[in-house]
């Protein structure tokens, strides 16, 4: 009998070690679905992410693309995969926040099919234009749209993306009336800016600062709260009273609906702690945001307010989208 | 002019005025716009009637262009090749790779008519086990290996 | 002299025995790779992108670059043993490579095609490291009305890359740009003739159309033909080209890295651009223009050179502006980025090191390519001695799987299976497939650059020949159809006057 007990105990306490965040353990390989091509900034946080996660869980994690241009395909994969936490979809405030709002016949529901775990990062747009436009603060800006109206044209990511919303809602603050041109990405829309196909920007600070920095766009804004270093003369979205101040964009991690919340809790402490890592947060910075996390509620609150808010744009904007 | 149907070129004509039509009716929903803003459909059906046309100018020219049969289509080889890559989209999401390269290395060795029953089971076993060393193990494809 | 100095630094990065290694491992592994049909490099890149991070940034750049070049190599092998393509560039190397190999000549077509690439590389280089700078200006120079005309041009030239009747080539470029635009509209994000697949939504797969086009179908009607059953026979005495050839052969390279230089320069289509070109220019300047299509030596050397050339090129505006070309191009600026460099106009200046490094160990990986590609050519011409019933099961499979890694979705099998049946009815109607691709690579490139151009110009149709270089290569294409519809005419008439 003393043995027996002996025995349980010693089960007990190795069991203790073996999980000490939950009860909750994984089973098999992890995979995360990108929505994207390699190279976007979802992707390479996942390939960052992955071999941590790995360590953490001690089971393989993959990284597998699912690429579409609005990672719908990827996000409706996850939403559909077995609610066990083994599938865990990373994506940005386009497949979350805009597409809803946009695409009527989506085959998943981003609030009710996918689980929030955390968000990861975050970060401000630069508001830029090509260094031939004459201005250089907002106001100047404004006076020359009306002196020279269908001079400027915005170029952004991609139709009913965050940059394409924000135009909108700028424009209709300052009653501008510039045209509003899509490319395909960041990048792409960068590149246009630069070359001066189109003449104003609004992208990611980090990739756009250099560009300011050398001159060869000249920054008029950031957006948020906080000026940035690199570009510290550049006043905030807030200081100049612009609307939708905390613009940007953002990443998180999700997985699919009816996941037990004791797994959505094992994940999120384990990707929390991951991303606290200063080499991780480090990394984060290099690719051009803040690390920020949450908790599962506190990212499902962020999600309803975004999807809520940008629908308000679209909603008053009238944006549709055929089919 | 006599008519003398140049049969291959009349059955590319007729492919053509197939797909433009076929185009034209899936891009009949969209919006033409104007030349400042354009729509989506504005190029799409422009392009779809052009190939129309031009099909349906290919299509009469080739009754007058001489006589010419459709060449021969060796059924065999083209129905199990085919078979094969349909067998791999069937099979891969239910069966995995090692056991979906095995099958469709079968299937595929039918085609060719001097096949040998035993070498191309062979080859099919060695085939599978390559693909999954080459493609998962080494190269870290995210392809299921085993069933479940 | 400056240059001198910089090289020297960049050698200096390059010979370090850690970054030699690992040039020569991406290499490798980029040829190995790019002989695997379909499975891309990017694929490959993503995957080792974790490994990489703890790496110098130096040795990370040069080995990543080595997979792509790498692959590059890798996948005209592929082309000419088997004729099946796995990106756009290797597709013109099918056309006259694929034709050698049929005649027992697939080691000199190896061959051409590994001098081709080096010289363009080793030009490429100097190119790069003499004069980014005015290059990447040029690049900018480039906006929505230049880039419209120049895939006008470019498409101009695609009915020159067909052997058969030039109306049928005509109507494989329309229906190329007619399903180039499946997919969402970039400029209205409307879904247009998807039938509702969302795998559609971006469009329809590059790598199953040019697979099941090229690969599949030809396996279907080859082994169609009994007669055939000793295809790709050689002769061991047969593995170099000749000298007469390689003289021959010499100014289509010089040509061919040229207009790579200058077309891979630009983002989007320019590299894929630029292999098509430079197989025109050399069928059109040909003083037989006939033995092309049918394995014509210059007809790989020169759209090789261009590849290989084209390639190096689209690094210019990543290293000098920072901005990425093609997605390639994107995961390697995340890759510096994760290095804690940003990339941008700044790099030159601020990480000599860093872009010397770079720039040297490319002239060093196109002499590690060659130096490894050379000897694999006894071994992949004797791979041809595998009984072909073996053979193509292999190929069957292998196309499949790359494939499916494309995008992880079993609905690109399917959609190779259709452009398979498809492929082989154009062959036996009589219609070539490359001028279809070249159609569909370019169309929603072209029909995006149109809108936009007309859309800034606000409705006006004149931007395209108010703008210098708009205007010019506008006019080339006229002079083009002019000369590719004049004979016809002439034929035409002479048609009558014997009637």
């Amino acid at each position: 009998m003393l043995t027996r007990r002996g025995a349980f105990a010693l089960a007990l306490v190795l069991a203790a070690f073996a999980a000490p965040a939950s009860a909750q353990n994984f089973t098999k390989q992890v995979t995360i679905i990108v929505p994207y091509a390699p190279g976007g900034t979802s992707d390479i946080i996942a390939r960052v992410v992955g071999p941590e996660l790995s360590k953490a869980i001690g089971q393989p994690v993959i990284v597998e693309n699912k690429p579409s241009s609005s990672g719908n395909i990827g996000a409706d994969f996850v939403a559909k995969s077995a609610p066990d936490g083994h599938t865990l979809l990373i994506t940005d405030a386009g497949t979350l926040a805009t597409q809803p709002n946009l695409v009527k016949k989506l085959s998943f529901d981003v609030q009710k099919d996918l689980v929030p775990i955390t968000l990861v990062m975050f970060s401000p747009y630069l508001f830029a234009v090509h260094p031939s436009v004459p201005v250089s603060t907002l106001q100047e800006l404004i006076a020359y749209d009306k002196a020279n109206p269908g001079k400027l044209n915005v170029g952004t990511s991609g139709v009913g993306s965050i940059q394409h919303l924000t135009a909108l809602v700028i424009a209709k603050k300052y009653g501008l009336k510039w045209g509003i041109v899509p490319y395909r990405g960041g990048a792409a829309a960068i590149r246009a800016v630069v070359s001066n196909e189109s003449n104003v920007i609004f992208n990611g600070a980090l990739a756009t600062q250099p560009f300011v920095v050398q001159n060869q766009l000249k920054g008029i804004a950031v957006s948020g709260e906080k000026r940035l270093p690199a570009v510290a003369n550049l006043p905030t979205f807030k200081e100049l009273d612009m609307p939708i101040v905390d613009t940007g964009s953002w990443q998180g991690f999700l997985t699919s609906k009816d996941t037990p919340p004791a797994m959505t809790a094992r994940l999120n402490a384990e990707l929390r702690k991951i991303l606290a890592q200063p080499e991780i947060v480090k990394k984060m910075a290099e690719l051009g945001g803040e690390v920020r996390t949450s908790t599962p509620d506190e990212f499902a609150n962020w999600l309803n307010k975004a999807i809520n808010d940008w629908g308000a744009v679209v909603k008053a904007e009238n944006i549709q989208i055929d089919g | 002019m006599t008519l003398r149907i140049n049969v291959p070129d009349l059955a590319f004509a007729a492919f053509l005025v197939a797909l433009g039509a076929f185009a034209f009716a899936l891009s009949a929903q969209l919006s033409v716009g104007n030349a400042a803003a354009m729509g989506p459909g504005y190029v799409p059906r422009g392009l779809a009637i052009l190939v129309m046309i031009y099909g349906l100018g290919l299509g009469l020219r080739a009754l007058f262009s001489g006589e010419a049969a459709f060449p021969t289509v060796e059924l065999r080889p083209l129905l199990l090749i085919m078979g094969a890559v349909a067998l791999f989209a069937l099979l891969l999401p239910v069966a995995g790779l090692a056991i979906t390269s095995f099958a469709i290395v079968v299937c595929a060795g039918f085609a060719s008519y001097d096949v040998r029953l035993r070498e191309n089971a062979l080859a099919a076993l060695v085939l599978a086990a390559g693909a999954v060393l080459l493609f998962v193990t080494a190269l870290g494809l995210p392809i299921p290996i085993w069933p479940g | 002299m400056d240059l001198f100095t910089n090289l020297a630094t960049g050698f200096a990065v390059a010979l370090t025995p850690a970054n030699l290694g690992f040039c020569f491992l991406g290499a490798l592994i980029g040829t190995l790779v790019g002989v695997l049909p379909g499975i891309a490099p990017i694929t490959t890149i993503a995957i080792l992108l974790p490994f990489t991070f703890t790496l110098p940034p130096a040795s990370s750049l040069i080995m990543l670059a080595g997979i792509f070049y790498g692959a590059q190599y890798g996948g005209s092998t592929t082309a000419i043993l088997v004729n099946v393509p796995g990106e756009s560039s290797s597709i013109i190397t099918c056309l006259d490579g694929h034709q050698m190999a049929k005649q027992g000549r697939a080691g000199p077509a190896l061959a051409i095609a590994a001098i081709a690439s080096f010289f363009a590389g080793t030009v490429a280089t100097v190119v790069i490291a003499t004069a980014s700078a005015p290059m990447a200006a040029l690049a900018l120079k480039f906006n929505a009305p230049e880039y419209f005309s120049l895939m006008v041009l470019g498409l101009t030239g695609a009915v020159v890359l067909a052997h058969g009747a030039p109306e049928k080539a005509v109507a494989m470029v329309l229906i190329g740009l007619l399903l180039g635009l499946v997919g969402i509209d970039v400029n209205s994000g409307a879904p247009r003739m998807t039938m509702d697949f969302a795998g559609l939504g971006d469009g329809i797969g590059f790598v199953p159309i040019a697979i099941g086009m090229f690969g599949i179908a030809e396996l279907a009607v080859t082994l169609g033909k009994p007669q055939d059953r000793k295809l790709l026979a050689f002769d061991w005495r047969e593995l170099w080209p000749s000298k007469a050839e390689l003289r021959q052969c010499t100014p289509a390279m010089v040509r061919g890295t040229a207009l790579g230089c200058l077309l891979g320069v630009l983002p989007g289509g320019g590299a894929a651009l630029s292999s098509f070109a430079a197989y025109a220019v050399e069928k059109k300047s040909a003083t037989d223009p006939r033995r092309f299509g049918k394995g014509a030596i210059e007809g790989v050397a020169a759209p090789e050179a261009a590849n290989n050339a084209g390639a190096q090129a689209s690094f210019i505006p990543l290293l000098t502006l920072g901005i990425p070309g093609n997605a390639i191009m994107a995961l390697m600026v995340g890759a510096l980025m994760i290095q804690g460099i940003q990339p941008g106009p700044q790099v030159m200046t601020s990480q000599p090191q860093l872009f010397w490094g770079v720039i040297a160990s490319m002239w060093l990986g196109n002499l590690m390519l060659i130096v490894l590609n050379l000897p694999l050519i006894g071994l992949w011409v004797s791979l041809l001695r595998v009984p072909y019933r073996l053979m193509f099961p292999a190929i069957v499979l292998f196309c499949c799987i790359g494939t499916y890694s494309a995008g992880n979705t079993v609905f690109d099998i399917w959609v190779m299976l259709i452009f398979s049946l498809l492929g082989v009815f154009f062959t036996k109607v009589g219609a070539e497939p490359a001028p279809f691709i070249l159609g569909f690579v370019l169309g929603p490139l072209m029909e995006e650059n149109f809108r936009r151009a007309m859309y800034i110009s606000r409705g006006d149709p004149l931007v395209f020949v108010q703008r210098p270089i708009s205007a010019v290569l506008l006019a080339l294409a006229a002079i083009l159809l002019v000369i590719l519809i004049l004979p016809v005419v002439r034929k035409k008439r002479d048609e009558v006057f014997q009637e």
